[in-house]
């Protein structure tokens, strides 16, 4: 213990504390903190606070797409009108935490923080996602889906810094699906699934899934998405698919549930979301 | 070396002497004097250290004190009504026995101080639901929930 805290007031401010290493980021905290206090991180020597950085507030609707501030609380984007065009994210967002929590947890935050299991990344990678980061190196942005490395790991280097989220506004007709199985509230889930697709004369089209828990990192269900783009909506297409989803994930045993329920569940979690674009309960 | 931060506690303007990595819920115990906020657990399972800043609820334990500057904080302490006695609320948990050991209260009643600012006459869903973060081991939540409803659209609540 014993870390300095600063508070630095703009992005290139803190992109010039972040450079001089020895320091970590701090969003809302309630990763880094909690890691700190059952000392499962080292203590670094100073944290740098990004929660009040102007250039990561504000959620904008820049036309093609939302851009969400990567310091947003997830309780701000819960209570903004756009989340009503993307009920998936709002269903995940609604589900994190604690109120307590989710009034200080922030969308980079979790991001950042590259769990398997964390609730926000299946929607965001089924909705086609992107993050802008800021580095010594200028701005960059990237597809979510190459943003996660493993367990805690991402694809920003050293200094650089989430600035926002990208969430392209779903085309008409697409809908999007969260399912999620929890031993009790406030766990984090394990399994979670999200699906965005068409559904018109019964035949699919852009679909787009993504799992969550049952793999080192978030990921896209591609071999799924591929065999499912122009099917029938039938029995024998969901047992299908229910099949390769199953071989898609590559989950691990712990408290939370083996890995073969693990398996199952992702093929059940998919028949669902895909029978609710029928009207079916997801 | 301590750094002097500025806010509003329980509606009066304060300065307090702080380390720069100090807890919100360190500070507000042991610097301020003001016990009411608790530490169960010490990483935002428990909500026993539930205070408002800016009016929300968070855990004061995973909370930076620094983050607090030029904030308004409200703890347990700041909801007593105008002539210093129980606020409407704080007389409900009392007459509904919504309180046994009293750990966890002082964090409940300022999750439920957050839910009725926000919403007058909450379900009981929405009242389990705003107490999600708030953990009991004594009463079993049913005095807790009832405590809120009878306090829900009471004049002066919260
Ligand atoms: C009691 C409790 C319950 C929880 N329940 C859930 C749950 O149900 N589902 C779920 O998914 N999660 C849950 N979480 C996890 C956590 O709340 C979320 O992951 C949260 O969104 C993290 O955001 P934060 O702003 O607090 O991150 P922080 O703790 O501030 O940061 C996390 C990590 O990301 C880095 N970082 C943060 N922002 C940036 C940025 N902009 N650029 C670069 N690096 C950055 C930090 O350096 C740190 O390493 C829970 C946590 C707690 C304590
Ligand atoms: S002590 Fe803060 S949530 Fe338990
Ligand atoms: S009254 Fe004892 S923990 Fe709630």
């Amino acid at each position: 213990m014993g870390y300095d805290y600063i508070r630095p007031a703009s992005l290139e401010q803190a992109l010039s504390l972040a450079a001089q290493g020895e320091s970590a980021l701090i969003a809302g905290g309630t990763d880094l903190l909690v890691a700190l206090h059952k000392k499962k991180r080292p203590a670094p020597g100073r944290l740098i606070s990004i929660r009040s950085l102007p250039e990561l507030a504000g959620i904008r609707d820049e036309g093609a797409r939302l851009r969400i501030g990567a310091a947003v609380p997830l309780a701000d984007l819960l209570a903004h009108p756009a989340q009503a065009r993307l009920p998936a994210l709002a269903k995940a967002l609604g589900v994190m935490g604690s109120r307590q929590i989710r009034n200080v947890a922030t969308l980079g935050g979790t991001l950042c923080n590259a769990s398997p299991g964390a609730d926000a990344a299946p929607p965001l990678l089924a909705l086609g996602a992107g993050v802008e980061l800021a580095g010594p190196a200028g701005r960059r942005t990237l597809d979510l889906a190459e943003f996660f490395r493993g367990p805690g790991r991402t694809a920003l280097q050293p200094g650089e810094i989430m600035t926002a989220v990208l969430v392209p506004w779903p085309g008409a007709g697409t809908q999007s699906h969260f399912l999620r199985r929890s031993r009790v509230a406030m766990d984090i889930a394990t399994v979670s699934l999200a699906a965005c697709f068409g559904l018109t004369n019964n035949r699919l089209s852009g679909v787009r899934l993504a799992a969550g828990a049952v793999a080192p990192v978030p990921l896209r269900l591609r071999a799924t998405e591929t065999f499912l783009e122009g099917k029938a909506l039938t029995d024998e297409t969901l047992a299908e698919a229910a099949k390769l989803a199953r071989a898609d994930v590559a989950p691990i045993s712990d408290l939370r549930g083996t890995a073969w329920y693990r398996r199952e569940l992702v093929g059940v979690f998919l028949a669902r979301a895909l029978r609710a674009g029928n009207g079916g309960k997801p | 070396m301590k750094t002097t931060l500025h806010l509003k506690l329980n509606g009066r303007d304060a300065a307090l002497e702080v380390a720069p990595h100090a807890r919100l819920l360190d500070v507000l115990r042991d610097v301020a004097g003001l016990t009411g906020a608790k530490e169960g657990c010490g990483e935002g399972e428990c909500g026993a250290c539930t205070v408002l800043v800016d009016g929300r609820a968070v855990n004061s334990c995973l909370f930076p004190a620094l983050e607090a500057e030029g904030r308004s904080v409200v703890t347990i302490e700041g909801l007593a009504g105008a002539q210093g006695g129980l606020s409407s609320l704080q007389q409900a948990f009392v007459q509904e026995g919504g309180a046994q050991c009293g750990f966890c209260t002082p964090g409940m009643v300022m999750s439920a101080a957050a839910l009725l600012s926000a919403n007058r006459d909450p379900s009981d869903d929405e009242i389990r639901d705003a107490l999600v973060g708030n953990l009991c081991r004594c009463t079993g939540y049913a005095q807790i929930v009832a405590s809120i409803r009878a306090a829900a659209g009471k004049a002066g609540a919260p």
